[in-house]
């Protein structure tokens, strides 16, 4: 009996708030604005409206810290992006520039004019003699590509070096810097003949001018076709003093390479034609 | 205690949790309150917790007062009728039973928003929407069961 009356009571409990509560709806809906708070909920307003309002500002804050921490977030992401892309950018620059100078220094080796009875070869440097920086250098051609020993070696400035080893894919270069280097040579102007020795430094040295020779300092030395190595009419390089001993029978110079010896990255390698 | 529990639950979900929507849905905790309060303590107090905390709800919101009272009112209730039938103790309930509470809730919001002319319904819309929602106050509501309990007991204690 107890539990029929509860339950009567639940029922009647839930069908007043329930009659109430639409009645309120009603009310609202037929209001102006849809909405009539009245006395007691402008007075609870009065009082939880300050609240809500300093919690909302609390939130606020807290979203435009956590998007300022997003943001952070991002900015690093996006600096780390560019960053590599700057590294690669970078990288890329750098490639274009070297294939820009390479094309300029292989752009001067086609200025140059073979021989006759000659090819020449382009030959890339690949190494260096690392005890004696001058002297000799390796070059990636060999007698595959017809290098043979004694063959002259050139760039578009003038005379280098010769081939003093052969393999099949390569071929070490003597250069006339390397303290055993000696070929025969004219002075361009005078037709003066001597000898240019390197002294395994940056100059070489012109000996064997007759004592009556006119040669200067600006004169042109030239190879001069005898001994069989370089053909004739290659520039060597460039007088720049000239020392004549008194009782000495002949003058001696110093004479500054056409070919910057220090500096090779491509060579030609004059072979015999076929 | 409930009335406290009511305003801080209802500040807390107008001030903050609504700035918070995952996939557009928003946690209730006044919902989940209701339903906790239906099922420990039955229908009648569900049902009037139930239609405060959605009054609070509509004071707070801006909107019509009724709309979440009238919904939460119904939901409160109808959790208290299952009072005696469950075994309140399941670990599972508080979750299961917010769930259910969530659907009833939005459905009955719905219905009542068509009805009085605030806004249509998209289905395809509102499911996901509410099915998350559901999820959402089924995470939230072990700990708030255990806290109407808590305040329960404190209060069979100082009675």
């Amino acid at each position: 009996m107890l539990e029929v009356i509860a339950a009567r009571r639940r029922v009647a409990v839930f069908i007043g708030l329930f009659l109430f509560t639409v009645a309120l709806l009603t009310a609202q809906m037929r209001s102006v604005d849809r909405r009539q708070v009245g006395p007691i909920g402008t007075a609870a307003l009065t009082l939880l409206l300050p609240v809500q309002a300093g919690m909302a500002r609390v939130a606020d804050a807290g979203t435009r810290w956590w998007r300022l921490y997003t943001e952070i977030g991002r900015l690093r992401q996006e600096n780390v992006r560019l960053r590599t892309e700057v590294d690669r950018l970078s990288q890329d620059l750098t490639a274009a520039r070297e294939q820009a100078i390479a094309a300029r220094r292989l752009e001067r080796l086609l200025e140059f004019r073979p021989q006759p009875g000659y090819l020449a070869v382009a030959a890339r440097v690949t190494g260096r003699d690392p005890q004696r920086w001058f002297s000799t250098l390796l070059v990636d051609r060999g007698s595959r590509d017809r290098v043979q020993r004694n063959a002259p070696v050139v760039t578009a400035e003038g005379v280098i070096g010769r081939v003093i080893e052969v393999t099949p894919t390569a071929a070490r270069v003597l250069l006339i810097a390397d303290s055993r280097s000696a070929l025969s040579v004219l002075v361009q102007q005078s037709r003066e003949a001597g000898i240019v020795e390197g002294r395994g430094a940056s100059m070489l040295h012109l000996k064997y001018l007759s004592r009556t020779a006119k040669v200067a300092a600006g004169d042109l030395i030239v190879t001069s076709g005898l001994g069989g190595v370089f053909p004739r009419g290659l520039i060597v390089g460039r007088i720049l003093s000239v020392s004549r001993q008194s009782g000495a029978l002949q003058q001696e110079a110093e004479v500054e390479p056409a070919a910057s010896l220090a500096r090779l990255e491509e060579v030609l390698i004059l072979v015999p034609k076929p | 205690m409930y009335g406290g529990a009511l305003i801080v639950a209802a500040l807390v979900q107008t001030a903050w949790l609504v700035r918070m929507p995952i996939a557009g849905a928003v946690m209730d905790p006044v919902l989940v309150l209701a339903v906790a309060t239906g099922i420990l303590r039955g229908a009648e107090s569900g049902a009037v917790v139930g239609l405060a905390g959605g009054l609070l709800q509509d004071l707070l919101s801006g909107g019509p007062l009724g709309m979440h009272g009238l919904s939460k009112l119904v939901v409160g209730f109808g959790s208290g009728l299952f009072e005696r039938s469950i075994y309140i103790e399941n670990p599972f309930l508080p979750a299961v039973a917010a769930f259910a509470g969530t659907l009833l809730g939005e459905a009955l919001l719905n219905i009542v928003g068509v009805v009085t002319g605030l806004g249509t319904v998209s289905l395809r819309d509102a499911v996901p929407r509410v099915l998350i929602q559901a999820v959402l106050n089924s995470v939230i509501a072990p700990p708030l069961f255990r806290g109407i309990r808590a305040l329960d007991l404190r209060f069979e204690r100082q009675h």
